[in-house]
């Protein structure tokens, strides 16, 4: 009896002795939700849909065609810099992380993130082939801190039956206005023709929203937004000009009131408004409700970069970006990071299905990709994205802060002078109390 | 003594705060039985039918799900049983033993009442790091037990238990743990119920420690896995997934509630310390 217990105990202790697993291993950090329910086992990236199951499927056949590379994947809540912070403070940072490229500029500023060039020419990736808008996301002091994954921008989501109905189509696609002028004139038209407001606007708990615009039409100025590391530029007549035309249109009942986001999206679906200026998105969740015959979105949807209003055409952007937190790695675990690179840029195409637009120029010319649903309408976003320059950071709560005075200044609580003169006093404080 | 019955203005009043408390949480509940694609459109839409499970289904079938589950009620429960470990006896030392310093430590016991665990939770961070803590059930756990509310309120609950039943006990030939396990202990079980709800409620419900702490998917508490599983535009295009989260992180804690409703009751009522 004792003996066979001994013989058992043996037995378990030999089948808990798996062979030492030498291959190299990669975390592999992201956000965008957990999907394993749907994508958990799926290795087709053609059939896989949304952000999430496009990754997740991803990162399943990677490991699938790199047998001898062990992935390991955290799955962290949105954006799960929190997070990043602390692995990196405790000394145990994963390896590869999405970083929205904006967050860039505090990693890299504080050496916390390493430069990829070595890491791309191991895995054979010409910087030379991302748009210059990607670049531009994730290259500092002429460093390349992360390989870009796609572009994020800001477009005119637009109801084409009641721009119609306003007379505001020709030849089949929408009219956009030129000049700030122009987009008055078109509201006043719209409203006249269609009893609803020309814009669909998120102005509650949205800070981000404004900015976006004020950003836009500030590059499209070549206005110098941030003079230096340091400062803000928002007292200028340039910026006057956006925020009282921005305050005008709600003034006259231009554009819904009192909406957050949610709000926003429920009333472009349901056709309570022209134009909802969001982000690219929103692109594939529209597209769907317009191809569904009870939506009022049925047929009737279009899509623009927003429209040239000031100088030369621009567009604020931001964009997805794989980084590699600094830390002593083995060659080996080095070259398995490269080939995930490699991997995941040739499926760059399959990303931009999620409505994003591609990093490399090549995916943006490539006929695939003019044949997805309204790509073509917007792949000069690629060419006319603009980012803040490299050494702006805390571009988050510098948002926050602008957002708040931009929202009191465009509803009419606030004068838009004093408005301006607050966000460029609260965010050079902010910046004079950093480090 | 049979309870004076309420005036109808009182049961009006009482019915309207009654709506007001429910109202959010019946919408969530709602909002979690209709799909995304309905809520995007329109949110009004859950006042109408049809409903649906999917979004409890889609949460059930996640792959780590279970194992947060599980991650919560291992780091919940193990906080609860330290902090009334650690309470209890603190609590007896400080009201019924006499040593160097004892007024001097429970001030110090005290003033921890008055610190934020924003100003300690770096150096904590690192101490767990160099302690090699991190992303391990200790590391979720020990933070917890450093509380100073369930020592303050145990030493409380003891101050109130007359002294003639140490004497009793210690006459009787008790020793001084016996007279704690055997005569007092029983004594505190209301406030042992009443820390214990409370430490649970907190524990499962904390969310900044484990964020920081636990950074492995495996290693996630519930409300971190759950935080992590949304995608970036939940409130939009997920706001079903979203509610019916939010209520599946919940049902633990309304179990606790209904099994300890007396307790928690007497505690907001400032009853428990008697």
């Amino acid at each position: 009896m004792i003996g066979r217990a001994i013989a058992f105990g043996f037995a378990g202790l030999l089948a808990g002795c798996a062979p030492a697993d030498d291959r190299p291993e990669i975390v592999v950090q992201r956000f965008f939700g957990e999907c394993g329910a749907t994508y958990g086992e799926s290795t087709d990236v053609a059939a896989a849909e949304t952000e999430c199951g496009i990754l997740t499927t991803l990162i399943n056949r990677f490991e699938a065609e790199n047998p001898d590379i062990r992935v390991k994947v955290n799955v962290v809540a949105w954006p799960g810099y929190a997070q990043l912070a602390a692995q990196i403070a405790a000394g145990d940072p994963p390896d590869l992380v999405t970083m929205h490229q904006s967050v860039i500029s505090d990693y890299a500023g504080a050496g916390l993130i390493e430069p990829v060039e070595p890491l791309l020419a191991s895995a054979r990736i010409d910087p030379a082939a991302f748009t210059p808008a990607a670049r531009a996301g994730v290259e500092k002091e002429g460093r390349l801190y992360a390989m870009p994954w796609d572009t994020i921008g800001r477009l005119w989501h637009i109801n084409t039956a009641l721009m119609d109905q306003a007379g505001l189509m020709r030849g089949g696609n929408p009219v956009l206005p030129g000049s700030p002028q122009e987009l008055l004139a078109h509201a006043r038209q719209f409203k006249a023709a269609t009893g609803k407001p020309y814009l669909i606007q998120a102005q509650v708990s949205a800070p981000d929203f404004h900015v976006a615009l004020l950003y836009t039409y500030l590059l499209e100025q070549g206005a110098p937004i941030f003079p230096d590391a340091r400062h803000i530029r928002l007292d200028t007549p340039q910026a006057r000009a956006i925020v009282t035309t921005l305050r005008q249109l709600n003034a006259e009942g231009l554009t819904t009131l009192n909406q957050d986001f949610p709000a926003a999206t429920a009333s472009f679906i349901q056709g309570k408004g022209g134009i909802f200026p969001v982000g690219t998105w929103m692109l594939g969740p529209y597209d769907a409700e317009a191809a569904r015959p009870q939506s009022p979105l049925h047929g009737n949807y279009a899509v623009a970069p927003f429209p040239r209003l000031w100088g030369e055409e621009a567009s604020f952007v931001d964009g997805h970006a794989w980084i590699v937190p600094a830390a002593k790695r083995p060659p080996a675990e080095r070259a398995a990071m490269a080939r995930f690179l490699g991997f995941l840029a040739r499926y760059n195409y399959d990303w931009s299905r999620t409505g994003q637009l591609p990093a490399f120029a090549q995916v943006v010319e490539s006929p695939a990709f003019r044949a997805l649903p309204h790509r073509a309408d917007i792949a000069a976003l690629a060419r006319t994205g603009k980012q803040l320059p490299g050494y702006v950071e805390r571009q988050s709560a510098v948002q926050g802060l602008i957002g708040e005075e931009l929202e009191a200044a465009i509803t009419g609580a606030k004068p838009v002078d004093a408005a301006l003169k607050d966000a460029e006093r609260r965010v050079n404080q902010l910046y004079a109390q950093m480090m | 003594m049979s309870a004076r019955p309420l005036s109808p203005l009182a049961m009006v009043l009482l019915v309207l705060g009654a709506g007001v408390m429910l109202a959010p949480m019946m919408w969530t509940l709602l909002l979690s039985f209709k799909s995304n694609a309905a809520l995007m459109a329109d949110s009004g839409a859950a006042f109408a039918g049809p409903y649906t499970f999917e979004n409890y289904a889609a949460i059930l079938k996640g792959s780590l799900t279970l194992q947060w589950l599980a991650n919560s009620l291992i780091v919940a429960t193990g906080a609860t049983v330290g902090v009334l470990v650690l309470s209890s006896l603190a609590g007896y030392g400080f009201a019924r033993l006499e040593f160097p310093f004892r007024r001097t430590l429970f001030v110090i016991v005290l003033l921890g009442l008055a610190v934020p665990e924003q100003a300690v939770i770096l150096p904590r961070h690192q101490l767990f790091a160099m302690l090699g803590l991190h992303n391990s059930y200790p590391g979720l756990i020990l933070p917890s037990l450093t509380g100073s509310f369930g020592v303050f309120f145990m030493t409380q609950y003891f101050r109130a238990i007359p002294k003639e039943l140490d004497e009793a006990a210690l006459l009787d030939g008790a020793s001084r743990f016996t007279l704690f396990w055997k005569v007092l202990l029983p004594l505190t079980f209301p406030a042992q119920a009443t820390l214990g709800v409370f430490t649970f409620l907190a524990a499962w419900n904390d969310y900044w420690w484990p964020l920081i702490s636990a950074t492995t998917s495996d290693r996630f508490t519930l409300t971190v896995g759950l935080a992590s599983a949304q995608m970036n535009y939940a409130q939009t295009s997920g706001l079903g997934f979203l509610m019916a989260q939010a209520v599946f992180a919940s049902i633990p804690i309304l179990v606790v509630y209904i099994a300890f409703q007396k307790q928690i009751v007497r505690a907001m009522a400032g009853t428990a310390v008697r």
